[in-house]
């Protein structure tokens, strides 16, 4: 659920800031109602991978994945974590 | 009876003669000639299953794959018309076009039905007869070396008429399309990926493109500690659909050495009517070039004037690539029109004939502008808005975007105090127009928008409020306060390019 939350948070701040958590739906289509774009979904995706610590493989990059907050949450849960490099 | 398309009949030889070669390369699979030979026939049989009349047309959701390339080629094949509609319609426009194709009756002949932007009301529908089509695939793969081992790279949707091209004429001529999906459309490194490993010889886009690909070339190279190497497979590089900034057109040799590159002006009614091959010490604006052989065009002014020599004025034209007219007549009324045996298409732009006699783009005679490339007027945008009942007021301006080219700014005065939100406009602005014609930033004011000494909204302030902050002295309301609303990001990862345009 707190992953719910710094989702919306971050999807607010950085697309919708005149939005408040409670006004975004969590399955709301966010590509299709043009509130992140594909510019917008390369920075989406940056940031999940810095966020989560999860790695966004090629074959992951699947609008699909990144529709909603939910499918992002989804996303989120099931993707592999991101290896530690070793020195 | 059913009129042969040469497109057909093309990629019927290549699937006889090498039915190994590949035709369409698709999210790393390869998809051979026999291979979509077998998906046609596939289609083919589910088409014929559906039991339409004869020349009743079929609508064929443009989401980019092989199925649908595949559908295409069926219907090319059984003679039957067909719509291709944006997947990113709303339903209700979407709803419009099919009702409108379904009642439609079609002269013999018409294939491909391809549809305008969207932007100015319903996508109005453009049907092509085969033989424009014929005649525009076959100057294309001359004029640009499209043939049997040629790579061609394909990043339009598949909506769009720049596919007549890149996929078309491509199969027509039994080379290669590598098709991009849209959905990574932005995403330079993984275009420069794909010309580089599947060696692609014709690439056709808007320059924004070239920009994504530049940076992507310099990012790439500055990673690896020695300069971006250039595409060297790449030998035609065809700029369309946009003006090219004066930074693209002086990197873009670089990118690309080997090629030859062109700017080419052409619209969805008439296709490609100018070519310019960009020489050394060609400065932005490129000029729109030749005339391609068969092409007229005539420049007139306000009352229709014949302008001979240098001046300014609307461009017309005629080509043999041309659509007879839109499938609802009522609409060719101011857009097309017949003069001493030519029939002409009114193009909207307005363009100036210089003193050494090359034509040079002046802008639009509306408020027509360029969003990724994409045709949006933002006076529908301002009355799709207004449509909304709790916006009393509203403007959009386009400013410009070194990646998007145009980025449409909308600044709305709410009608009462009810809480409206961008959430809700730009739904709204989703459910009855094309994803470009969203604004990409809103502002939300309950103070009145600021006029022209008659009363007009005055766009050019609201512009300027935009790029220099809130005027100042501007009293807040109570609530919520008057803010900016940044709706998305004018960087785009490794790339800070959100300064102000000049």
């Amino acid at each position: 659920m707190s992953n719910v939350r710094a989702i919306k948070d971050y999807v607010i701040a950085e697309f919708a800031p005149d939005v408040s958590a409670d006004e975004l739906d969590t399955d709301l289509d966010l590509l299709k109602a043009g509130i992140i774009d594909s510019l917008g979904l390369l920075k989406l995706i940056a940031w999940i991978e810095d966020h989560f610590q999860v790695s966004v493989e090629d074959t992951a990059l699947d609008p699909d994945n990144f529709r909603s907050v939910t499918a992002i949450e989804t996303f989120v849960e099931t993707a592999p974590r991101q290896r530690v490099e070793a020195g | 009876m059913v009129v042969a398309s040469d497109i057909h009949a093309g990629f019927a030889a290549t699937v006889e003669r090498r039915p190994d070669a590949t035709a369409l390369v698709w999210h790393q699979e390869t998809t051979s000639y026999a291979e979509l030979a077998e998906l046609a026939a596939k289609a083919r049989a589910e088409i014929e299953a559906l039991g339409l009349d004869d020349g009743e047309p079929l609508a064929i959701v443009a989401h980019k794959s092989p199925g649908t390339v595949a559908r295409v080629l069926a219907c090319l094949e059984l003679g039957r018309p067909f719509v291709l509609p944006s997947p990113t319609l709303a339903e209700s426009a979407l709803a419009a076009v099919l009702e409108r194709t379904g009642a439609a009756r079609l002269t013999d002949g018409v294939g491909f039905m391809l549809t305008t932007s969207g932007s100015t009301g319903p996508p109005k529908v453009v049907p092509l007869g085969h033989p424009a089509v014929d005649r525009f695939t076959r100057w294309a793969g001359e004029r640009f070396g499209i043939g049997s081992t040629t790579t061609v790279l394909n990043y339009a949707p598949l909506n769009f008429d720049l596919c007549l091209l890149d996929i078309w004429a491509t199969l027509r001529h039994g080379g290669t399309v590598v098709l991009v999906d849209p959905d990574r459309g932005a995403d330079g490194a993984h275009l420069r990926d794909l010309i580089v490993e599947h060696r692609v010889a014709v690439v056709q886009t808007v320059p924004m493109v070239y920009r994504l690909l530049i940076d992507a070339g310099a990012s790439a190279g500055s990673s690896a500690g020695a300069g971006a190497e250039g595409l060297d497979d790449v030998e035609h590089v065809i700029v369309t659909g946009d003006a090219l900034p004066a930074r693209t057109l002086a990197e873009l040799p670089r990118l690309f050495p080997r090629a030859r590159i062109y700017n080419v002006y052409g619209c969805t009614e008439t296709n490609d009517s100018f070519v310019h091959e960009v020489g050394a010490g060609d400065e932005a604006p490129l000029p729109l070039g030749e005339p391609i052989d068969g092409v007229e065009a005539l420049i007139l002014s306000d009352d229709g004037e014949v302008i001979a020599g240098p001046g300014s004025g609307e461009l017309h034209v005629a080509t043999p690539f041309q659509t007879d007219g839109y499938l609802d007549p009522a609409l060719n009324g101011v857009k097309f029109f017949d003069r001493a045996g030519t029939r002409w298409f009114r193009s909207g732009d307005l363009v100036r004939r210089t003193a050494d006699g090359r034509i040079v783009l002046e802008g639009r005679n509306d408020f027509q502008v360029k969003v990724r490339g994409v045709a949006v007027n933002t006076a529908e945008v301002e009355r799709v808005l207004l449509d909304h009942p709790q916006v009393a007021e509203a403007a959009v301006v386009a400013l410009a975007d070194p990646v998007a080219g145009k980025r449409l700014h909308a600044a709305v005065r709410r009608a009462g105090t009810d809480r409206l939100n961008s959430l809700v406009l730009r739904q709204h602005t989703a459910d009855h127009l094309v994803q470009a014609a969203i604004p990409s930033v809103f502002r939300i004011v309950d103070e009145p928008l600021p006029t022209t000494s008659t009363g007009k909204v005055d766009r050019r302030s609201v512009a300027d409020s935009f790029t220099t902050g809130p005027p100042e002295g501007a009293s807040q309301p109570a609530t919520p306060p008057q803010r900016w609303l940044t709706l998305r990001p004018s960087d785009v990862p490794k790339t800070q390019v959100n300064r102000q345009g000049e």
